[in-house]
This record gives C-alpha cells, sequence and structure tokens, in this order.
C-alpha cells in the first residue's frame, strides 16, 4: 500500500531542460500520508522503546516515582539533564514501559538486548520505504543521475528526498545514451546506459530501480531529444513565444 | 568638426598656398598637360568598366551567397538553436536602480553574469571596459584574468530594471529583479529558451572553490611508475593477471567506441564548462574591483562626508602612519637578520637530512634491499627526513599564492597537503611525549614485562608445543623417533636462543628507556622500533617455519613424483604434463616402497609444520598492527576532515545541478502590464558544489586494505600454506605507496632548495592605509578600503 511500482514524472520547463524522476512513492493522498505518519510514529516508538530497554537493562533504575524536575523549586535552574532524565524515567514507569523493561531484563540476556536493540535502531533510523532516482538532462551541459540515500522521506513523508547523491556527466565526455538487454535471472531487463567517454565502464541510469523497457525507451527519447536534436520535441511553444516577444518589442520601442 | 577648427584649418590652408604660389601653378599647368593628352577621358572609362563589372558580376554573387547562408546556417548549436544559457551570482547584491549587466560573453548565447553596475551609461561601461578603466587599481596583473578566464575581454551583457522601452542591442539581455526576487527574470531579443543557471560564488578569500573533478589530496602523479621499475622482473602472477584483465577490458571499451555510430563536434558552448567554472571561481573578486572602480564612469547616488566622519577618517590615517612607520622600522632592520639565520638554519638541517637519506637509500646492488626496505624505523626516519625536505618547497609554493589572485585556485591542494603534513607531525610529537614520558618514567617494568611476555610466549609456549607434539598430540599416533628427532632439534635451538635472551636481559631496561627517548621524535617512532624489534625477537620463528616449511615442500614434492611413478607416469619437464613411462620392476618397487615410508612420515612432518606456520601467521598480523597504526599516524587526512566539517566548499568534490520550480518565477509580478510581452520559456537550474565524500578521502585507505587483503587472503596464499611453499611478505614498498602518497617521488635537490628558497619575492605591504583619493565628478570619496565597501557609499 506505501508503493507502487516504479512510475515516471517529468519537468520539463523548457524544450532544452528536462528532469525525469523515477519513484515508487505513489502520488501523495490523504490516507497515504496518514499510513506514512503512522510509519514514523512506529519508528518513533521503536527508538523510544530501544532507550527504554537498554535504559532499564544496563543503568537497573530504581521503580520508584521519578525525581523532580526542578529540585529546588525554582523554575529558573533546570537542567536539560536532569529534564530529560525525568522524561525517560516516566516512560520507563509508564505500563508499555514496564512491559518493554520486562522484556529487556527478565526475558532476554543481556547481549541480545544489546543486539536486538541495535537491529532495531537501525532499522528504524535508516531503513526507507521509497526509492527514487532521477535523471537531469540539460541540453549544454549535460547529464546528471541522482538516487536518494540514507533516510530517504524520514521526515517530509513521502513529500520529498532527504539526503542525495549525485553523479553530473558534463556533454562533452557523453558518447552514446543507448538502451542495452541483461539477462537478470530468468528475464531480460532493458536498462538505459551513458557511455562516458574514458571511462572503463558504462554508467547505468536508475541503477536501483532497472525501469521496464516502455520507460527505459520513453525517456531514452526524450533524453535524447533533449540533448541533442536541434528542434526538440516541444520546440514549437518556444518558437511561437520567441515571435510574441519580437512583436513585443517593436511594439515597445 | 568643430567650427573653431574649421577656421583654423583654413587659416593655415590660405597662408601656406600664400607663401608657395608656384606649386599652385605648378598644378594648374599639370592639369592642363594631362587634359590635352587624354588622360581624364581614359581614367573615366576605366572606371565605368569596373562599375559596369561590379553591378552586374559582384553584387548578384554576393546577393546569391548572403540567400545560400541563411538557408543553411553553418555553425549548428551555437548560433541558430536560440537556447540562452545565463550564469547568475545569486549573491548578487540586489536593489532596484537601474544597471548595467557586466560578465563574461564565452559565446553569442552563453554569458555569465559578474556584476551588475548601478547607475551608469552602458555605452560609457562599455568604452571603460574597452580602455580598461574599470579595472584600474588592481592588486595584481589584470592578465592574469584574462588567461584564467579563457576570453580576452569583459563585455557588457545587458540592461537591468532597464523599462522596454530603451533601446539594446539584440544580443543583450533584460533582467529585472528586486530585492524580494531571489531569481532574476531574464530576457534576450535573440534567445527562445532561456536556462538561467543560479550560483553562489565561491568566497577566493576563504579559499572556496568549484571544479568538476574531485579535488586530490594525495599527491597521485609518478608513484606508478616508481613501483614499476622495481616490479618489471619480480612482477608476480597476481599482478600479471590483473594487468591482463586490464588490458582486455581496454579492448572493450575500444570496441565500445565503434559502438556509437555518429561521433559528434561538441558546440563552443558544451566545450566551455570548464572556462565557466573557472570563471565561477574568479566571479567574486571581479565584482570586488569592477565595483570599486565604477565611480570613474558613472554619477552614483552619494553624499559627502559628514564632519564626524571626516575626523574620524583623519584619526584612522594618524594612527595608521605611526603603525606604517613601526612596521617599517621592524621589516627594514629585524627582520632580515632573522630570515637569514633561518634560512641558513634550514640548509644546514637539509645538508644532514640528504647524507641521512643517502645512507638510508644506499644498496650494494640495484636489485638488493636498501636499509629502509628492511627495517621500519629505518622507513619512519626516511619520511620523516623527506617531509623536511618537502615542507620549505611547499612553503615556498603557498608564499607565491600571496602574491597572485585569490581565485587562483591550482595551490589550494598543495594548502590542505602542507597543513595536514604539519599537523600530523604536531600531533604525533604531542602523543610521543605522553608516551615518552611514561615509558621513561615505567621503563623497568616495561623492560620486565617484555622480557616476560618474550619468555613465556616466544620460549615456553614453543617449548610446551613442541613437547606436545613429541607425544602423540590429540590422539594422532605420530611416528615417535621422527617427532623426536625434529622436537629435539628444535627444543635445541630454543634453549639457545633462551640463553641469547637471557644475555641481553640486562640491557632491555636501556634499551626500552633509549625507544622511550626517542618518541620525543613523535609517537610513530616508538611504534617502529617497536615494530623491528618485535621482528628481532622473534627472528628463531621465523627460521623454525622456515626450516620446517621447506622440509614439507620437499616431502610433498617426492610423494607427488612417486605417486605418478606408482601410476606408472612421470612428469615431463619439457612439455610440462604427466607423460605415462615405461619403469622397470625394480625402480617400481623402490618407488612404491619409498613412496609408503614417506606417506606415513608425512602427518609427522605436517604438524610441526602447521605450529611454526601458524606462529609465523600470529608475527605478521602484530605487524599488521603495527603498521597500520604507523600510516594512520603518518597520513591520516585529519586537515581534510576537519575542513569538511567546518566549511564544505573548500573540498569540493564535483557540481551538481538542481531543477528548480519555475512556478512561483513565472506568477511573480511584472513592474510593466505590457500583455503582450511574454517570457521566452525559461528553466531555472541551480548549481551547486559538491562536498568530497569520506569515501575518496581514504581512498589510499582502501587501495592499502585491498592490497593487503589480495596478497594475504587470496587463494594462492592458501595454495602456498598448503603445500609448504613460502609465503612472500608483501613488498613494503607496495604496502607503503600510502606513506609516500604525499610526498614527491624525487626530492628537490639542496641547491634546489636554496634557489627556491632565496627566489622568495618580498611580502607586499599589508597595511595600505594612505590611498590616493579618487576624483570623480569633483567630489571627494572614501579610500576604498575604509569599511563600507558599496553599502556605505549608497546616501
Amino acid at each position: 500500500m506505501l508503493t507502487t511500482t516504479p512510475y515516471l514524472t517529468t519537468r520539463r520547463p523548457s524544450p532544452t531542460t528536462a528532469e525525469f524522476t523515477l519513484t515508487t512513492c505513489p502520488p501523495l493522498t490523504p490516507p497515504l500520508r496518514a499510513a506514512l505518519f503512522g510509519v514514523l510514529c512506529l519508528r518513533f516508538i521503536a527508538v523510544l522503546s530501544v532507550i527504554i530497554g537498554i535504559y532499564s537493562a544496563f543503568f537497573s533504575p530504581p521503580s520508584n516515582p521519578p525525581p523532580p524536575v526542578f529540585p529546588s523549586g525554582r523554575y529558573y535552574d533546570f537542567d536539560l539533564n536532569n529534564f530529560l532524565l525525568h522524561i525517560l524515567h516516566l516512560l520507563y514507569i509508564s505500563a508499555p514501559g514496564q512491559w518493554v523493561a520486562t522484556l529487556a531484563t527478565s526475558v532476554l540476556p543481556p547481549y541480545a538486548v544489546l543486539g536486538l536493540s541495535a537491529v532495531t535502531a537501525y532499522i528504524a533510523l535508516f531503513a526507507r520505504i521509497h526509492t527514487t532516482e532521477s535523471l537531469l538532462v540539460l541540453r549544454g551541459l549535460g547529464i546528471q543521475m541522482s538516487s536518494s540515500v540514507g533516510g530517504g522521506n524520514f521526515f517530509r513523508l513521502g513529500g520529498g528526498t532527504y539526503m542525495k547523491r549525485t553523479r553530473f556527466i558534463p556533454t562533452e565526455k557523453i558518447q552514446d545514451i543507448l538502451i542495452n538487454e541483461a539477462f537478470k535471472g530468468f528475464e531480460v531487463r532493458y536498462y538505459l546506459v551513458i557511455v562516458v567517454e574514458g571511462e572503463e565502464d558504462v554508467v547505468v541510469c536508475f541503477p536501483r530501480l532497472l525501469p521496464r523497457r516502455k520507460i527505459a525507451e520513453k525517456v531514452w527519447r526524450e533524453a535524447r531529444g533533449c540533448l541533442y536534436e536541434k528542434d526538440g520535441p516541444v520546440m514549437g511553444a518556444g518558437a511561437g513565444s520567441q515571435a510574441a516577444w519580437r512583436g513585443g518589442n517593436e511594439k515597445g520601442g | 568638426m568643430h567650427p573653431f577648427s574649421v577656421l583654423t584649418l583654413g587659416i593655415f590652408v590660405a597662408g601656406y598656398i600664400t607663401a608657395r604660389w608656384d606649386l599652385v601653378t605648378r598644378l594648374y599647368e599639370l592639369a592642363i598637360f594631362a587634359w590635352e593628352y587624354g588622360v581624364v577621358t581614359r581614367a573615366a572609362k576605366g572606371f565605368c568598366v569596373l562599375s559596369l563589372v561590379f553591378l552586374v558580376v559582384f553584387l548578384p554573387v554576393q546577393h546569391l551567397a548572403t540567400l545560400e547562408s541563411n538557408l543553411h546556417p553553418r555553425s549548428p548549436g551555437s548560433e541558430d538553436d536560440g537556447l540562452m544559457r545565463v550564469f547568475w551570482p545569486t549573491d548578487l547584491p540586489r536593489s532596484d536602480c537601474k544597471g548595467v549587466v557586466v560578465g563574461w560573453r564565452n559565446s553569442a548565447l552563453d554569458v555569465l553574469v559578474v556584476a551588475i553596475l548601478e547607475e551608469v551609461e552602458p555605452r560609457r561601461v562599455e568604452s571603460a571596459l574597452k580602455l580598461g578603466n574599470l579595472l584600474r587599481n588592481a592588486p595584481h596583473p589584470v592578465s592574469r584574468i584574462y588567461e584564467q578566464c579563457g576570453k580576452s575581454s569583459i563585455s557588457v551583457l545587458g540592461v537591468s530594471n532597464t523599462p522596454d522601452t530603451v533601446e539594446v542591442d539584440s544580443s543583450w539581455i533584460r533582467a529585472t529583479i528586486t530585492p524580494k526576487q531571489r531569481t532574476p527574470s531574464v530576457t534576450c531579443a535573440r534567445a527562445s529558451s532561456i536556462q538561467i543557471i543560479l550560483f553562489e560564488r565561491p568566497l577566493p578569500g576563504r579559499m572556496q572553490y568549484m571544479s568538476l573533478n574531485p579535488i586530490a589530496l594525495a599527491l597521485g602523479d609518478k608513484h606508478d611508475g616508481f613501483r614499476q621499475d622495481f616490479a618489471d622482473s619480480t612482477e608476480e602472477d597476481d599482478e600479471k593477471k590483473e594487468r591482463l584483465k586490464k588490458e582486455n577490458k581496454q579492448k572493450l571499451v575500444e570496441k565500445l567506441k565503434q559502438h556509437s555510430v555518429i561521433k559528434r563536434t561538441p558546440s563552443p558552448k558544451e566545450r566551455a564548462l570548464p572556462t565557466i567554472i573557472n570563471q565561477i571561481n574568479w566571479a567574486w573578486e571581479l565584482e570586488k574591483l569592477l565595483q570599486q572602480n565604477v565611480s570613474r564612469i558613472g554619477t552614483r547616488p552619494k553624499r559627502a562626508l559628514s564632519v564626524s566622519e571626516r575626523v574620524v577618517e583623519s584619526a584612522t590615517t594618524a594612527r595608521d602612519m605611526i603603525l606604517v612607520w613601526l612596521w617599517d622600522m621592524i621589516t627594514i632592520y629585524v627582520l632580515p637578520v632573522i630570515k637569514k639565520l633561518f634560512v641558513l638554519g634550514l640548509m644546514a638541517h637539509r645538508v644532514v637530512a640528504e647524507v641521512l637519506l643517502r645512507i638510508l637509500e644506499w644498496r650494494l646492488r640495484p636489485r638488493y634491499a636498501a636499509l629502509k626496505d628492511i627495517s621500519a624505523t629505518a622507513q619512519q626516519v626516511e619520511i620523516r627526513l623527506q617531509q623536511f625536505c618537502y615542507w620549505p618547497m611547499q612553503y615556498v609554493t603557498l608564499r607565491m599564492r600571496k602574491n597572485d589572485w585569490a581565485s587562483v585556485t591550482t595551490s589550494h591542494p598543495d594548502y590542505i597537503r602542507f597543513y595536514n603534513s604539519l599537523w600530523l607531525v604536531a600531533n604525533d610529537v604531542i602523543i610521543g611525549m605522553a608516551f615518552g614520558s611514561y615509558i621513561i618514567d615505567n621503563a623497568g617494568w616495561v623492560a620486565d614485562e617484555i622480557s616476560r611476555l618474550l619468555t613465556t610466549y616466544t620460549v615456553e609456549a614453543l617449548q610446551s608445543s613442541i613437547s606436545w607434539l613429541m607425544g602423540w598430540p590429540a590422539g594422532l599416533k605420530l611416528n615417535t623417533e621422527l617427532a623426536a628427532f625434529l622436537g629435539d632439534l628444535f627444543l635445541w635451538v630454543i634453549e639457545y636462543w633462551a640463553s641469547c635472551i637471557e644475555t641481553i636481559r640486562p640491557i632491555l631496561p636501556r634499551i626500552v628507556w633509549i625507544i622511550g627517548f626517542s618518541s620525543f621524535a613523535g609517537a610513530s617512532m616508538p611504534l617502529a622500533l617497536f615494530s623491528d624489534l618485535l621482528s628481532i625477537l622473534t627472528i628463531h620463528i621465523y627460521s623454525f617455519y622456515l626450516a620446517s616449511a621447506r622440509i614439507f615442500h620437499w616431502q610433498l614434492n617426492i610423494l607427488t613424483s612417486l605417486f605418478h611413478l606408482f601410476r606408472g607416469k612421470k612428469h615431463n619437464v619439457l612439455r610440462n604434463r604427466i607423460d605415462s613411462c615405461d619403469y622397470g620392476l625394480d625402480q617400481l618397487l623402490v618407488g612404491t616402497i619409498l613412496f609408503t615410508v614417506l606417506f606415513f612420515l608425512l602427518p609427522t612432518v605436517v604438524v610441526f609444520y602447521l605450529n611454526f606456520a601458524i606462529a609465523r601467521m600470529t608475527i605478521i598480523l602484530f605487524k599488521a598492527c603495527f603498521d597500520t597504526a604507523l600510516s594512520c599516524l603518518n597520513h591520516f587526512p585529519l586537515f581534510a576532515l576537519m575542513l569538511r566539517v567546518k566549511d564544505p566548499k573548500r573540498l569540493p568534490g564535483g557540481i551538481r545541478f538542481e531543477l528548480r520550480d519555475t512556478q512561483d518565477f513565472l506568477s511573480a509580478p511584472c513592474n510593466d502590464n505590457n500583455p503582450l510581452r511574454q517570457h521566452p520559456s525559461t528553466s531555472v537550474i541551480s548549481l551547486q558544489p559538491i562536498p568530497l565524500d569520506f569515501k575518496s578521502m581514504f581512498y589510499q585507505y582502501f587501495q592499502m586494505g585491498n592490497r593487503i587483503t589480495k596478497h594475504y587472503l587470496s587463494p594462492r596464499v592458501a595454495l602456498c600454506l598448503l603445500t609448504g611453499k613460502f609465503v612472500p611478505p608483501l613488498n613494503r614498498k607496495n604496502l607503503y605507496s600510502l606513506q609516500y602518497s604525499m610526498l614527491p617521488a624525487k626530492r628537490a635537490g639542496v641547491m634546489e632548495m636554496w634557489d627556491a628558497v632565496n627566489s622568495l619575492p618580498a611580502s607586499k605591504r599589508k597595511v595600505m592605509p594612505v590611498q590616493v583619493p579618487i576624483l570623480a565628478n569633483g567630489r571627494a570619496r572614501f579610500p576604498s578600503n575604509y569599511g563600507g565597501g558599496r553599502a556605505r557609499s549608497y546616501g
């Protein structure tokens, strides 16, 4: 429900510039947003329970009520450590907290607690739901590939990417763009590659999603048009606006 | 022409004619002569024929040529595709004033904006740029700018915030920008679509810059060749295999090249990218210079100094004068003496270093190992000495940087390397002092500990394990006689070695004390010494390993050939294959008996061999740990890591583009409500530098790790261990290419260094408080380095 098969969106503000984005994140509808928010909450709860588990397993906290936030009763000597400890202790003595604590202290041995909490924390912090990869084609400059890395869509609920790894190839270095085929298991995959001059390996576009042939072909056609062809496919609009602008200029003069 | 000068000219001509009347009569006679002999008619005829030819032939040809060239334009992509590319700095000061956009024009529709000069006439800017007026008072030679930016002149690119009623050249851009608007809206009469590429100018003063390729932290140019000349004879199998693989891949790449059908010739716009990156790097300094000089050509709205400001100004001037006088005294009398002494000290140091380096590098024969290849200590000393030799040269290059524009980015990696190695050495010394004082204070205890460890692990443990092997270990029934023989042999050598250790035990505290003392030269020194000490004190294990491996290997070889004999075959050495062979009965009998005997003796030899091989591998592991610690102390990219955290723009790892949404920009209110005015299709792209990623910062370490794993964890090593062949230790040179990656392959000689140190130009004066005030339009203005800059001079 949270993901779809990768689909293509194209942004093309002018005939010479185009960005092809391939993402597994479906269009953001209110239910999807709610679901993503739920996932975020789950992650938060997982991290909290990891903290509580470690706290109860290794720090042997007392089970009486927490120390007061303001030990001296004055509001101005606020101590952040004290405050955080207070909150942690409150969480610990709450019912779910106690449940986690019994799990961590009496059910599991300490090394298992450590391993489990490390795995949980890693999944909660770094696992990502969606993969987004994009190809930006700029005439006269080159092609740039980017893909979201790390905790993509972590806080923005699928609205954008959190961190990007990019690679830019200048047009001068691009020898060719082509679609190649390869066997993967028992299927044939068609993938878009860029042949870069002076490099041993070809560069695969959308390496993680590896879209179906239709999408690859569409991107290939438009990218070539955008990069090389003198009259790009949407050139008509550009020429029209140019004429209009010239007219305006004469009238103005 | 001015009427007055016309009058002057008239008077002059009249006077001349009166003075030289005979010349006039001569001319008159000449004219009559020409008329009488028909010169005039002939000239007129010629003129008529020529104009006829011009009208009939040349004009139509020219007309046809224009038509044809309009039909088939020659330069594709550059002129006709109507794509305009504008590089625009986002951090230009924005205001509502009318202005002239100035920058680089890389090709007709490819421009890079450097500055917006406000409240000046475009024509005057153009002429000032031609005359070079706008680049006056440059701190460094102006030609350097043009050379670096790849263009011969800065040009006027267009106008900003100018109403459409003003007529401009068709290739000029009209930009509209307001203080609120981040992205400018740009139009150009000749462009059908526009790419606006926004960039933030890197600050050259902070050594930020952009580059297409990642910054190289290592001096990685020549070490391959450095290694090759030693490797060619001893090139190992896996290296050969690797080379073959590489060659195959190269062939594939060549084939791939033939796959592309059409070879496009890149247009000038596409080739311009490296130049543009350079221009971006220069943009900040150039804009400052242009803004400084803009008052020479225009009337900028400004005000005179108020009385209080005048008072402040004269006070600062007086203070600065005194400072300058003091500074002059110091620079003239004190500094040269100190400098001379320092240089002499440096040179003396360099000579000593040269002698030591010669000793360390001396080889008996070209193929033999030098001292630095054998001992970690010698190598550590060599690295330090090389660094000391390289620092003055690096410092000289860095000083040259000060005498050039700050935007020249070629020496920035040098800067990082220099300070990285300085910092590492400082760190090393600090850690070494702590370590050394600890060792010196506890020399006795450390020596006791070392000798205890030595006796427990290299003598007693070996003895016990050998005696264990001698008496049926783990239920294995070995050959008792052979086991006893081998065990006794090894035990005897170990005893002898133990007595040797006993003799050096009394001087061990002294050795430890020396090691502790050496650590004031850096913590890497005692580490290297300990590493060497380990190899010296475990030399008996090494020799045991060699001996047992040799015995095992021989036995295995004999067994193989006897097995072939047993099957009636033999190994044909000439063809390197197994041939069948007719053996006699006696041969077969003796061979089989020998095979059986040797086969039953094999387990005994194997256990001894395994014992020593494991011990040897453990020692190699320890040494690898020492070496890793050494390489971390010597070449950790500490400075680069710090820079990465502090200012990622100083470590460029390439560029990236980001397509901005153009919606907000198109819907931004236009200040004139001309209904016909439409923007050409515009895409707004922002250009950002990528900081260097951590992977390429530690590239050298990854490479070293790769090399070690390839050498020690390969199937070849397992095979060697199994068959008892000697496992060669990794060539120190291969392993330590990391250590040398920050040093040049060939160090500069003593004389070169002397020249370099003496060629240091005199440093420019840093304080230049008294500057001739520029008189523009009869009004005094601020000295240009007096605080305010642009913001102050606006009313």
